[in-house]
């Protein structure tokens, strides 16, 4: 059951709060009712749309966003969760212009297709190779075996963060 | 071999920077002022008749802004056959059918609305088998339809009968192919909008809105004029987005227009699992005969395509798969009896291969079997029957280019075939097979058409506009037609902009299906880049005094051959060419039309496909005999795809091709419960292989250069996800001894078939 639902079974038209979040730097204050997920928030508030929906229950990795420099499945996570939390979406990697080198390795490295999953990938890697600068293969594999792609096999997605890796290092 | 500047260069994807920022724009990120949610109320019985329908209290409800039922959705649609309406008013044919539509503020609200919405049905006798559905006394779906037979597609070419008794051994089995879904990141989505002069902008997730454009007008009796189609950027089509119409569509439009506001549908993704379309499930015999010396003397197979409750493009795929495997080997004898038959439950679609991997895993999987059985290598087998350069195949195929057994050859050495199959190791197995593919197609009976479109335009600073008809779903068609644009003009691909997708801004064409883009589509740029640079020589060889056949173009500059030294920019050129008395301006059109010829009706032959591509797998296991548990090893793909415009991409297409075609072999499965709802729609239950689960690809790609098509390429996505499950189900047996023929091959499968053989 969609978590919409299953919040508007139990509780009927939720309360709202009044929460602050601080996404690619910029603080917002909102009022969002209880049951919203933060991906809703982000997508239909915030009208960040780069954040991408794919299965809206947690299965699919698309909708990754780092919370606190924890990559969250944004789709499961309460926006009421995020109060007073820093929020980091695809918008916020590129800086001044320029992409990030885990993006560059992506556009050099063939790792996009369709490019519906390639920003929870891209999030996903962030939260990696933050806390692991140097994975291996099978570190890489593990990362990511949360984020759903449909066109690549994982083969060029795995050896761009690899690449990202690397160049990172030096 | 020519030296090219832009073709054949590894070139980074020309949307790829976009798609990493989030800035691309997909059909779900599509939102428009007062935009309403659109819902459908969907049938919980598989055969029912519709009694009456109340929507009066969802009417009431605060939020709703429109309620249809089918009086207002009287269109009838479908791909080949004309079989369905959009909102169902007399009978319910599946488990989902829909019967209703809503459109609110919200989605909550519309959600809320369908369960205020009463339907009475009177159930009818069912029926969920598709051989059970053709015997005589089963209930009927359609009026009309005997024996539930919706097509029964046929190949009768030379004498099977004769041939079989030309052979030494005769050899039938019966294989099984299970339903497989597409499983598009980007869930089937459109919103609708009127406005006041009636005309409908339609934004719609399609491999084909020009084609789109057409069926609309035609179903709701509209002028072309006045429909405008827009797709953004695509989060996978796989076929699912093809010709086939959607129940939603309909309903976002009519919803729209009752309500004098934009429509939103979305599938959530249980729904995406099971309503938009998926592989269909066949059930094939097989009958071979072979000589004593391998030679494969006729085929005949006979396959009943469970079409679900409507047709869609249930005929074609059992159709296609019979025309493949008459393509494949030299055999001049071949009979194919196919029958598409309604069941009462969902109904597939066009995936990845329509209809011809399931057919080639039929036929793939055999051979191997009679290798086996007669102690032949499969590989010698194959090499002594495939298909070569200038063959007319039984199927009516002409092959002005064939690297099949270069791609068999190639697979096996990198898998080390010869080595390892003379040293074995226990419970390790080898499977190899092959496939071809076409390249565009002509089978639809009545369209004897197989075009794409181009527009070309060159700006005052020498940068170029590019639209296509072909629209880039991820396959990479923008990269490889930029490459060839800009190969043609001798203006660098950053300075191309390559567009798709809207049916004001461009042509007319087939759109994304049958692996064309580069091949076809490319060959429409190329005609129309031939065009624009033949008019930038002819202005700059007035400014410059020389004849126009002693002008070239390179790096934007246009040079007289003779005396480089002499030379112009382009932009300069186009300047000229437009800034003076009697001007023009440079721009070109192309609309090209593949050198293909529709089949012979009475015998199916024909040469249906201007090119065809083909390749080989070669898979190596290890299974667990104490769990049945298959670990991929290795896995070797080759492909001749007659010539990689982008090697990258195109091993890109191979890789994910083989992900998806070891998913059809080991764990993807819509299970449907005894009414036909399915059981796995959520990602944890469906299994798509993981990155974990992905064994090492190794990527072979064989130039064949086909003259057909641009620069000699070939189709490359649909070709690479054949041959797959059938070397896989090989290398299985290789380890195990047992050849499991209807897929997937599990690991109960596998345990529960080696307790058999013990047990013997």
């Amino acid at each position: 059951m969609p978590i919409q639902s299953y919040f508007q079974e139990r509780w009927g038209q939720a309360m709202k709060r009044k929460i602050r979040l601080t996404v690619n730097n910029e603080t917002y204050d909102l009022e969002v009712e209880n049951r919203r997920t933060l991906l809703e928030v982000i997508r239909e508030d915030l009208h960040l749309l780069g954040t991408k929906q794919m299965c809206n229950m947690g299965e699919c990795g698309s909708c990754t966003v780092l919370m606190d420099g924890q990559a969250v499945n944004s789709c499961i996570t309460l926006a009421v969760e995020a109060h007073g939390k820093k929020i980091e979406t695809i918008e916020g990697v590129a800086r001044d212009g320029k992409l990030d080198p885990i993006q560059e390795a992506f556009v050099a490295k063939g790792a996009v297709q369709c490019g519906y999953c390639s920003p929870g990938m891209i999030m996903t890697a962030k939260d990696l190779l933050a806390k692991n600068p140097q994975p291996t293969e099978k570190e890489v594999k593990t990362a990511i075996a949360g984020n759903l792609c449909r066109c690549t096999g994982y083969v060029r997605i795995v050896d761009a963060i690899l690449t990202a890796a690397d160049t990172m290092k030096e | 071999m020519t030296k090219y500047d832009f073709v054949g260069k590894d070139v980074p994807r020309v949307d790829a920077d976009v798609k990493v920022t989030g800035e691309a724009m997909f059909t779900t990120d599509v939102k428009l002022p007062n935009m309403l949610w659109g819902r459908m109320l969907r049938s919980p019985l598989p055969h029912a008749k519709i009694l009456n329908i109340d929507t009066s209290k969802a009417e009431r409800l605060n939020g709703v802004k429109a309620v249809i039922t089918g009086e207002e959705t009287p269109f009838v649609f479908g791909v080949s056959h004309m079989d369905q309406t959009p909102l169902q008013t007399e009978k319910v044919r599946y488990v989902g059918d829909p019967v209703a539509a809503v459109a609110a503020v919200n989605l909550d609200t519309a959600l809320e609305a369908l369960d205020l919405i009463q339907v009475d049905y009177e159930p009818l006798p069912a029926v969920f088998d598709p051989e059970e559905a053709m015997k005589e006394g089963a209930p009927i779906i359609h009026e009309g339809v005997e024996r539930n037979i919706a097509a029964n597609p046929r190949y009768n070419i030379g004498d099977v009968e004769k041939a079989f008794q030309n052979a030494d051994h005769v050899f039938e089995d019966c294989l099984e192919t299970q339903r497989v879904a597409h499983v598009c990141p980007e869930p089937h989505n459109c919103v609708a909008v009127w406005d006041q002069s009636g005309k409908l902008t339609f934004y719609y997730c399609s491999q084909m809105p020009s084609v789109t454009r057409v069926q609309l007008s035609k179903a709701l009796g509209i002028p072309e004029s006045k429909i405008r189609v827009i797709t953004n950027n695509v989060g996978g089509g796989f076929g699912s987005r093809a010709t086939s119409k959607f129940p939603m569509d309909f309903a976002a439009i009519v919803l729209a227009r009752k309500a004098g506001r934009p429509v939103r549908i979305e599938y959530t993704r249980d729904e995406e699992f099971i309503y938009s379309t998926f592989r269909h499930k066949f059930i094939m015999t097989v009958k071979t005969g072979i000589k004593n010396d391998g030679t494969i003397t006729g085929r005949h197979i006979t396959n009943v395509c469970d079409n679900g409750a409507y047709s869609d493009y249930g005929p074609v795929v059992t159709n296609v798969g019979g025309a493949m495997q008459g393509t494949l080997y030299r055999f001049m004898d071949y009979r194919y009896d196919g029958y598409t038959v309604y069941t009462n439950l969902p109904y597939g679609g066009a995936m990845r291969g329509i209809g011809n991997p399931q057919v080639h895993y039929a036929g793939e999987t055999q051979l191997n079997m009679i290798a086996d059985r007669l102690g032949m290598d499969p590989l010698e087998l194959r090499l002594k029957n495939v298909v070569r350069t200038g063959d007319e195949t039984a199927s009516g195929a002409i092959l002005k280019s064939c690297g099949l057994a270069e791609c068999l050859e190639e697979a096996a050495d990198k898998i080390g075939w010869k080595e390892k199959r003379a040293n074995p190791v226990p419970n390790r197995g080898l499977g190899i097979a092959c496939g071809v593919h076409f390249t565009g197609v002509r089978l639809s009976p009545g369209i004897d058409a197989d075009f794409a479109g181009a527009t070309l335009t060159v700006n005052d600073d020498g940068s170029v506009n590019l639209a296509t008809s072909c629209v880039d779903i991820g396959s990479g068609s923008s990269t490889a037609l930029t490459q060839i644009a800009a190969e043609v003009l001798g203006i660098e691909i950053e300075k191309i902009n390559t567009i798709f997708g809207d049916t004001e801004t461009c042509p007319m064409g087939w759109g994304s299906r049958a692996s064309r883009n580069t091949a076809i589509g490319g060959m429409a740029v190329q005609k129309a880049a031939e065009d624009a640079r033949k008019q930038i020589l002819k202005a700059a060889g007035e400014k410059l005094e020389v004849h126009p056949d002693d002008l070239d173009i390179r790096n934007s500059t246009v040079f007289v051959k003779s005396a480089p030294g002499k030379s112009l920019d382009v932009a300069d050129v186009v300047r000229f060419n437009r800034y003076r008395k009697d001007g023009q301006a440079v721009m070109a059109k192309s609309h090209w039309d593949a050198p293909s010829q529709l089949a012979d009706p009475v015998t199916g032959r024909g040469n249906f496909s201007m090119a065809f591509s083909f390749g080989a797998k070669a898979i190596e296991v290890e299974v667990d005999p104490g769990t049945g548990r298959i670990k991929v090893l290795n896995v070797a793909a080759s492909q001749d795809l007659g010539k990689a415009i982008n090697p990258l991409g195109a091993i890109g297409q191979i890789e994910g091709a083989v992900h998806m075609g070891l998913g059809f072999a080991m764990s993807e499965e819509i299970v449907l419960d005894d009414t036909g709802r399915m059981k796995n729609n959520y990602l944890l239950d469906y299994r798509v292989l993981t990155p974990l689960d992905m064994p090492p690809v190794s990527p072979i790609l064989v130039e064949t250069d086909d003259r057909a098509g641009a620069f000699g390429a070939k189709g490359v996505g649909e070709m690479a996800t054949i041959g797959t499950p059938d070397a896989l189900v090989s290398a299985v047996a290789g380890a195990t001894g047992l050849f499991i023929t209807d897929l997937p091959i599990t690991p109960e499968k596998v345990l529960m078939g080696l307790k058999r053989k013990e047990s013997k």
